[in-house]
């Protein structure tokens, strides 16, 4: 479903500031597969997801998305089957427009954004349903604007806005870390839900190593661009929040921090 | 304090509009005086006008009050206070300057109002010359100016002129210097700009470009910055001539021009006989003043050593400062 | 003084065109657009060069409207393409237009007064000028606040909308987030030409420096409805940025009629502004408190 063949990414190519974050990475995610990716800051994690996602080019390498290389497309042409949900809750909605405007923006991507009616009254019943399915009593807030709700409430919906459509894949951008303990906890398990129920394939790069560990069939540890662990199946099952923590304290230690 | 300043507020606008409407009821003929902005020339131009409603023996307070507003160079302000003057119904307006009287003339359509412009160079071209409208047009007087230059300076080859390209009347008074200064032995150097900040720049290019001397018209943009013009070519060596006694005064050497004031004065004569009913705008050709006014300053003479023939030195007079 | 109200109101209707155009960039698009400077006079200049041709009056409005358009579409270009910051890329094509628009009208440029405009249109030949050029402008400013709003609504305007509020969801929506702006500035510059056009029909000329302030004028208005109408959220932008352009109007109209020194009127203007904007903040504080 997902693939970077060969992967390298040199950033400010000949200057003092040249720094090298994948030298021939490859990585093959198959359809279905919930991967939590970790890995210290500079690790590559956000690197991974913009190539993927096109705001960053790679020096060289192919990214296949759906079976198909998707090297030469724009950003915007490649979310037509890409979701995403950033850290920020800010970024996944629009704060101006309603929870309604906002899920039927979301509803229409993919189609024509033409001069028919933005909001489609016919749809109601079925956006109130998923609100509902939330949990969170969003689907009486259907008409109050975005920015009135709470963080918590608008990662909520941006992970719905993010889903709603049919995917290749989704991104999931360390969307829990501006969270506060409990609201995180609450749209991790949500997350999970969605991703299992609509049989995604999903893409998770996260600091919290509990969640990695207890969430997904997949776990990648990078550094300095490499993948260090890669484990899935039942040995992902058996993974505890401590033994990566092991590996990962052994990591940092090499790097002198 | 919220119902304090709402009810300041609708307190301000209900009391200027109605002192709009209680004006026009009042039996003293109003004169609404739309000047475009402030700057010496049209000052000039409105405080002759008065002067030559008082000369034709019409008294302030008596025979007429007038509203004077200043625009401050705004279009928008301009259409304004015309529509200000139509809604109280003055007795007549007085345009002074280009934009001035074409809001003036607008405002006025629809009713009977005379307008009497000023400082217009081209009437024609404005299309102020037909309907309830008069007035006094400001044509630069290019050959006297050319005359004067080479009275002068019997040596100088080129003129330099700068110029803004959005206004006709700059672009008119070029044209007509570029036809008629070969037969004076000049060539001109005229240099567009678009905007008052570009005029200071064009006077450093043109004088590396060796003009012998600078003529100065009646462009806005560049009288507005006419001081560090004449610092720059005062430092070059180079004499400006002028085409106002306002410009002489500031530091021009010479020229041969409008006395703004007495262009002021003619207005207010003509303003004077459609307010008696001695006869109509409408029917009052618009005047071109055809005596011009020499002024030298004899310090900027005496600094660039250029001396006055005595066949033209009668007709001269000083307004150094 | 009824005449004065219908003038000025006239002028607050005519104006609020352009105060639409700089709600779109301002507000929706949260771009500060300078074109307005150069696409205002645009306007008045393409039309002040129809009506002297003889072109009929009722043409010169679509004609205005697709110049416009194209001023936007450059600003657009070289924003979004040409990957220049917004101020400059308005200021880029402002400067152009200043050349543009004289090129276009040759100089400064008056109608003659036998030459129709739309406010002289036969089935309002019974009503008195005044009160033509109040209906003709009302009219044209209520129409283009239903089209906008309706516009709002629809798939194509909620996009927009999305644009200057979170720009990031339009790409996550498959949507090229740089043609979405250029649409917008398109309309609004659209927009800002039309107002120039109908002033051109109102004052019967065109002049070059008549854009200059435009922005600004444009800005105030905006802003002067948005904070008066901040805490009514059933009131439209369309129709805050409206009630901005006729107060902003009003006020210069009261600076004028104040009788106070004739220098004094720009002051007076301001302190009128600062007062509403007073009045607007502290209904809110008020609210918010209670």
């Amino acid at each position: 479903m997902l693939e970077l063949c060969n992967i390298t990414k040199v950033f400010n190519p000949g200057t003092v500031t040249e720094t090298t974050v994948f030298s021939d990475f490859s990585l093959s995610v198959q359809k279905g597969e919930f991967v939590s990716v970790v890995g210290s800051n500079g690790s590559g994690k956000t690197t991974l997801l913009n190539i993927l996602c096109g705001s960053v080019a790679p020096t060289s390498g192919e990214v296949h998305i759906g079976g198909k290389v998707v090297n030469r497309q724009k950003d915007y042409e490649r979310y037509r089957t890409i979701g995403r949900v950033y850290q920020d809750p800010a970024l996944g909605t629009c704060p101006s427009l309603t929870v309604f405007e906002n899920l039927s923006l979301a509803d229409n991507k993919g189609k024509r954004f033409g001069l028919s009616a933005g909001v489609n009254k016919k749809r109601q019943p079925f956006y109130r349903e998923q609100l509902a399915s939330l949990g969170l009593g969003l689907e009486d807030k259907m008409h109050v604007r975005m920015g009135a709700l709470s963080g918590g409430q608008r990662q909520a919906v941006a992970l719905l806005m993010a889903t709603l459509t049919p995917l290749d894949v989704l991104i999931l951008d360390e969307h829990t870390a501006a969270l506060d303990p409990r609201t995180a906890e609450t749209i991790m398990e949500l997350t999970n839900r969605i991703v299992r129920e609509k049989e995604l394939t999903a893409l998770m790069v996260t600091h919290n190593l509990r969640y990695a560990a207890e969430y997904g069939t997949r776990l990648l540890m990078l550094d300095k661009g490499q993948i260090v662990l890669d484990v899935s199946g039942e040995e992902k099952k058996t993974t505890t929040t401590e033994s990566i923590l092991q590996i990962f304290n052994r990591i940092s230690i090499e790097c002198g921090n | 304090m919220k119902k304090a300043l709402c009810l300041i507020l609708a307190l301000v606008f209900v009391c200027s509009f109605a002192a709009c409407g209680a004006e026009s009821g009042k039996s003293v003929p109003v004169i609404g005086i739309s000047q475009y902005g402030e700057h010496a020339s049209l000052d000039n131009c409105r405080e002759g006008f008065l002067a030559g409603l008082a000369e034709a023996g019409l008294v302030e307070g008596t025979d007429y009050t007038y509203d004077y507003q200043n625009a401050g160079f705004d279009d928008n302000i301009a259409t304004q206070i015309a529509q200000n003057f139509s809604s109280k119904n003055v007795a007549l307006m007085c345009a002074i300057a280009t934009p001035a009287a074409t809001a003036c003339y607008a405002a006025a359509e629809d009713k009977d109002i005379p307008v009497v412009f000023t400082a217009i160079t081209d009437p024609v071209q404005a299309h102020l010359d037909s309907g309830n409208i008069t007035g006094t047009s400001d044509k630069l007087p290019v050959d006297a100016q050319l005359e004067l230059i080479r009275a002068l300076q019997p040596d100088a080859k080129t003129i330099g002129i700068l110029y803004t390209t959005s206004e006709p009347n700059s672009v008119s008074a070029i044209a007509e210097y570029e036809e008629k200064a070969p037969a004076y032995g000049f060539t001109v150097e005229a240099l567009g700009v678009t905007a008052q900040s570009e005029v200071t720049q064009g006077a450093d290019t043109l004088i590396r470009k060796g003009v012998d001397c600078f003529s100065n018209l009646t462009d806005n943009n560049v009288v507005g910055v006419l001081p560090s013009i004449l610092e720059k070519t005062n430092e070059a060596g180079i004499p400006v001539y002028g085409s106002e006694v306002e410009q002489v005064k500031l530091g021009c050497v010479a020229c041969a021009g409008i006395d703004y004031f007495l262009l002021g004065k003619d207005t207010g004569a003509m303003a004077a006989k459609i307010l008696r009913g001695e006869a109509k705008a409408s029917e009052m050709e618009y005047k071109t003043i055809s005596e011009y006014a020499y002024y030298t300053n004899s310090a900027a003479l005496a600094q660039m050593q250029i001396t006055v023939p005595d066949s033209i030195a009668s007709t001269m007079q000083d307004a150094a400062a | 003084m009824t005449d004065l109200i219908i003038s000025t109101l006239t002028q607050g209707f005519i104006y609020a065109l352009l105060s639409y155009g700089v709600f779109i960039t301002y507000k929706i698009l949260d771009f500060p657009d300078l074109t307005v400077d150069g696409s205002f006079p645009l306007g008045a200049a393409v039309t002040a060069v129809l009506l002297t041709r003889g072109v009929h009056p009722y043409l010169t409005l679509p004609i205005a409207l697709a110049v416009g358009a194209l001023a936007g579409l450059v600003t657009g270009l070289i924003h979004v393409r040409g990957h220049v910051r917004d101020l400059l890329a308005g200021i880029i094509t402002m400067t152009a237009l200043f050349s543009v628009n004289l090129q276009i009208a040759g100089s400064n440029l008056t109608v003659e007064r036998k030459v129709d405009t739309i406010f002289n249109l036969p089935f309002l030949s019974g009503i008195s000028l005044l009160y033509r050029k109040l209906i003709v402008s009302f009219v044209l400013a209520l129409l283009c606040k239903l089209i906008l709003d309706a516009y709002f609504r629809t798939k194509n305007g909620l996009l927009l909308r999305a644009v200057g509020d979170n720009s990031t969801l339009v790409t996550s929506l498959a949507k090229d987030m740089g043609s979405v702006k250029i649409l917008g500035l398109v309309l609004s510059n659209a927009l800002v030409a039309l107002a120039g056009c109908v002033v051109c029909h109102e004052q019967r000329s065109f002049s070059a420096t008549m854009g200059t302030g435009q922005v600004v004028f444009g800005l105030a208005t905006v802003i002067i409805g948005s904070t008066l109408f901040k805490k009514l959220g059933f009131v439209k932008g369309t129709t805050a940025a409206a009630v901005g352009s006729i107060l902003y109007k009003i006020c210069i109209q009261c600076a004028i009629s104040l009788g106070l020194p004739a220098n004094f009127l720009k002051l007076i203007t301001a302190v009128l502004f600062l007062l509403i904007l007073l009045a607007g903040n502290l209904r809110k504080g008020e609210k918010s408190r209670a």
